[in-house]
């Protein structure tokens, strides 16, 4: 006789069946349960705690316990920063201990339109706060510590002149003055031994830079670049600026944003709009109008802005069209306008310039001085390099070069470097071929900087 | 009468009206309702209303073909789920992976649950087949159903591989850059099949729309084809596999015999191993309650080990995918790990003639190997050879398929896991 009974499966049934339950359970309420909302009701705790009246209270008590969050699509961004930092925007929680507290200053950059982690960094989609700060693995962008949130400016705006972000234009000096560019490409232009550095900013964290300017060979092995020994506030300040070169590219609404008015816009839109056609500086240019040595210290910034936007308005009778600046080009010209007095500006102007002065410009934006050496004094070390292992240096030049062939030169590099001791590594810094990179005019210009280098007093027929 | 309260109310309703027109049996208390709850009930019809004996007994199948079952039940059900949310975009698949981890309810268990399934879903065809290899169980006459075991071996690992692409990570990127390029190394067709899959020489958008497309309709509507037809000849080939009985004696009706101008019923046709017509009937048990209560045991042990996984481990999510930025090394799904291993040696050898090889073998076996004895039990002694063949190839698999999984770092040298692996940098 056969057993029919299914009483021997209730013990499998009960037992399987409450396994299944409780790890229902407990999956629920590991789903349900998430910190932003202990602080989300501590919140609304406060809220309640401040009503001064019963209507405050209602309206206090009836805070909902939900994900807050910014959509920013031309950012490719949600951030549900606010899902916790509820209070960022009210000033009455400034000095309150995190995460509910008030964040200053952020009237120009409100946050519905660029939420958090476009400055701040992290992981915006987030909402546990590990994950949300962004120190976890496989997540590229860490929060940035506050020491850098300069960096963030650097993104969008210029680097140079932004009065919010001294220690980025510093960077950015830092940069331009130790020849970075001769090895790195940087927004198109620079030379091909060292990677390009458009968006090193993303990819690396602070620690790993400085380790890598101090010792590049430490953080990544086998690489020819020479140790930087900066003071360190350069170094931070060039840590800073490696951190704004996100490669960042946001449109519509926010290109608008891009320029702050500042010198260099300002000498850009005085070279390319023709004012030297009329005004003249350091007695270069037209006579038609005023020579504008001085404006800086007859004219108020406001006149000049009204000048710029109707020029007729403020000195009758005046012949200069109305160019159509906008508000902020407008500033640009009034801020450079301020600073021509100051004689360094003046001399930027290449139009003004000598050739061997623009050369000297051309050596600078090219990072020439990153093998060749501050004023191509040389001293870069080459290791097993003929030249006494360095990257020679090119005050003689003119003794060995006729100036088209130090042009040729220039042109065509020299990609084999003799080498002093052929078992050992060939040396590992060469000259790159410059031709399509450096522009024809700009070679003529360096050319002739680096043939006036010749010291005087050196007697020439040895 | 005194049943427990469920049993009484479930008696009450299935006595009722209602509860008639829709289960036609209530809970069966003779042999004549047990039986007719297992025909007159949708689900249930596709099995026997007897079973032998050797079919029940747990050390014998180990229940493997149902728990592959079973986790491809869990796979559609999250599977939908998952996809009201997704969308198979390359600008937004990531995100949404980001979403379902922190604002969808449940999102994260679900994808975990979908995931860990579908790991486990390959394990198990995998173990399946090699329960049904050790028992010799695809011989006469179910040569043809292992030849459909292997298809739903290669629809199982069609589906987790293009499953694998969709979370749009730095981890789905490269296993699928590194998988379809195996594909690549066949030689005329590679290219074109590569081709064929990315719908581009990369993988990109057309490489996610057509893995999407492939992942959610056509690769589950041919599993659910081939799945039944897989059950359909179990029940037809006799239930599972056992080993002859002495006094079983097959009762072959010769069809050629029969005049071809009339018409027969279903009895007259049956083949002679149906358990209806199984000689010994005292070998019979009837299927309600012993082989559903069974089943419906081991679906809540298959969802309490899912849920559990899932629940205590999260599915890996990398980084956004990057086109530019290789991880080293560049791994394909641990499936395919072993193929890749062998890749590393002669891409030709281990990307076409070895997998080639295999796969043709797999398919032809139970044609080649037609001697019928030692069918329905764990490594008989009369199979000796096949048994060792088998388990030498299976062997070299597991051991391939480890060290590409936990012995091979950076350029895919070689690594020993319980050393700290070196930093790896981008050189300049």
């Amino acid at each position: 006789m056969q057993d029919f009974s299914i009483r021997k499966f209730y013990g499998w049934f009960t037992a399987l069946g409450l396994l299944v339950g409780v790890l229902v359970i407990v999956g629920y309420y590991r789903d349900e349960y998430r910190a932003w909302k202990d602080y989300q009701r501590r919140y609304i705790q406060e809220e309640i705690h401040r009503a001064a009246t019963p209507q405050q209270r209602l309206l206090a008590e009836r805070i909902p316990v939900e994900i807050r969050q910014t959509v920013l699509p031309d950012l490719h961004r949600v951030d549900r920063c606010t899902t916790c930092h509820l209070t960022v925007e009210d000033p009455s929680y400034g000095g309150y201990p995190q995460p509910l507290s008030y964040h200053p200053l952020h009237e120009q950059h409100p946050f519905e339109r660029f939420g958090c982690t476009i400055c701040h960094r992290g992981q915006g989609r987030a909402t546990t706060t590990v994950e949300a700060h962004g120190n976890v693995a496989y997540w590229d962008e860490p929060m940035l510590p506050m020491q850098y949130i300069q960096a963030s400016c650097g993104q969008c705006h210029e680097p140079a002149d932004n009065p919010a972000a001294p220690e980025l234009a510093q960077g950015e000096q830092v940069f331009e003055n130790s020849g970075c560019r001769g090895c790195h490409k940087l927004g198109g232009s620079g030379g091909i031994i060292g990677p390009e550095l458009d968006k090193v900013g993303a990819r690396r964290s602070p620690d790993w830079l400085k380790k890598h300017f101090i010792d590049p060979a430490s953080a990544t092995p086998g690489s020819v670049m020479p140790p930087q020994k900066f003071p360190d506030t350069n170094l931070e300040a060039i840590v800073l600026f490696m951190l704004s070169q996100t490669g960042e590219s946001a449109s519509g609404y926010y290109s608008s944003m891009k320029n702050l008015p500042n010198t260099r816009l300002g000498q850009h839109l005085f070279q390319s709009r023709g004012c030297i056609g009329c005004h003249s500086v350091n007695g270069n240019g037209g006579k038609v109008g005023p020579a504008l040595d001085d404006v800086g210290l007859r004219r108020a910034p406001e006149w000049m802005m009204q000048h710029f936007r109707d020029p007729q308005s403020v000195t009758p009778g005046s012949v200069m069209p109305r160019f159509g600046f906008t508000e902020t080009e407008a500033r640009a010209l009034t801020d450079f306008l301020i600073h021509m007095r100051e004689q360094a500006v003046a001399l930027m102007l290449p139009s003004l310039m000598s050739p061997a002065e623009r050369g000297r410009e051309v050596f600078r934006k090219y990072g020439c001085a990153g093998c060749h050496g501050p004023g191509a004094k040389g001293g870069v070390p080459n290791p097993n390099s003929k030249t006494a292992e360095q990257v020679p240096g090119l005050l003689h030049v003119a003794d060995g070069y006729t100036v088209p062939q130090l042009k040729a030169r220039i042109n065509t590099g020299q990609h084999e470097i003799p080498a002093l001791d052929p078992k050992r590594p060939p040396p590992p810094l060469y000259m790159p071929g410059w031709a399509g990179t450096i522009k024809d005019a700009e070679v003529d210009d360096l050319a002739a900087y680096l043939i006036s280098l010749k010291p005087k007093d050196e007697n020439p027929g040895f | 009468m005194n049943a427990p309260l469920p049993k009484r109310l479930w008696h009450w309703f299935t006595r009722t009206g209602v509860g008639r027109s829709i289960f036609r049996v209530g809970l069966p208390d003779s042999n004549l309702e047990r039986s007719q709850a297992m025909v007159s009930s949708f689900l249930l019809h596709v099995q026997p209303a007897k079973v032998h004996r050797h079919a029940l007994r747990a050390s014998y199948s180990l229940g493997l073909g149902l728990i592959t079952l079973y986790l491809f039940v869990i796979l559609c059900v999250t599977g939908v789920l998952l996809m009201f949310y997704y969308v198979p975009s390359t600008d937004k698949a990531y995100d949404i992976m980001k979403d379902l981890q922190f604002v969808v309810s449940a999102g994260l268990v679900l994808r975990n649950m979908h995931r860990w399934a579908a790991h486990l879903m390959v394990l198990f065809v995998m173990l399946h087949m090699c329960r049904v290899f050790y028992t010799g169980a695809y011989k006469s006459p179910r040569e043809f159903n292992w030849v459909l075991g292997v298809g739903l071996f290669l629809v199982t690992l069609g589906l987790s591989f293009t499953g694998y692409l969709l979370p749009w990570d730095q981890l789905a990127y490269w296993a699928i850059t590194v998988g379809t390029s195996i594909a690549g190394y066949a030689p005329v067709v590679g290219e074109k099949l590569k081709y064929l899959m990315l719908g581009g020489h990369v993988v990109g958008q057309d490489a996610l729309t057509r893995f999407y497309a492939l992942h959610v309709i056509v690769l589950p509507a041919l599993a659910v084809l081939m799945i039944s037809v897989h059950l359909f000849r179990v029940r037809k080939d006799g239930g599972l596999s056992r080993p002859d009985e002495p006094g079983e004696v097959v009762q072959q009706i010769d069809l050629g015999q029969l005049p071809t101008n009339k018409s027969y019923g279903l009895m007259e046709l049956a083949r002679g191993t149906t358990p209806q017509v199984g000689m010994n009937p005292e070998d019979e048990i009837f299927s309600w309650p012993h082989l559903v209560f069974r089943e419906l045991l081991l679906f809540l042990l298959v969802t309490a080990v899912v849920l559990f996984l899932a629940i205590f481990w999260n599915a890996p999510l990398e980084e956004i995918a990057n086109a530019v930025h290789p991880p080293n090394p560049a791994k394909a799904p641990w499936y395919f790990l072993g193929l890749q291993e062998l890749v590393s040696y002669s891409a030709f050898w281990g990307g076409v003639v070895v997998p080639g090889l295999l796969v043709t073998a797999l398919a032809l076996l139970p044609y080649t190997d037609r001697k019928r004895h030692g069918v329905g039990r764990w490594f008989a002694r009369e199979r000796v050879v096949a048994n060792t063949i088998f388990s030498v190839c299976l062997a070299i698999a597991v051991v391939l398929t480890v060290i590409g999984s936990f012995f091979r770092g950076p350029n895919w040298s070689w690594v020993e896991p319980w050393k700290n692996p070196p930093a790896v940098t981008e050189g300049h």
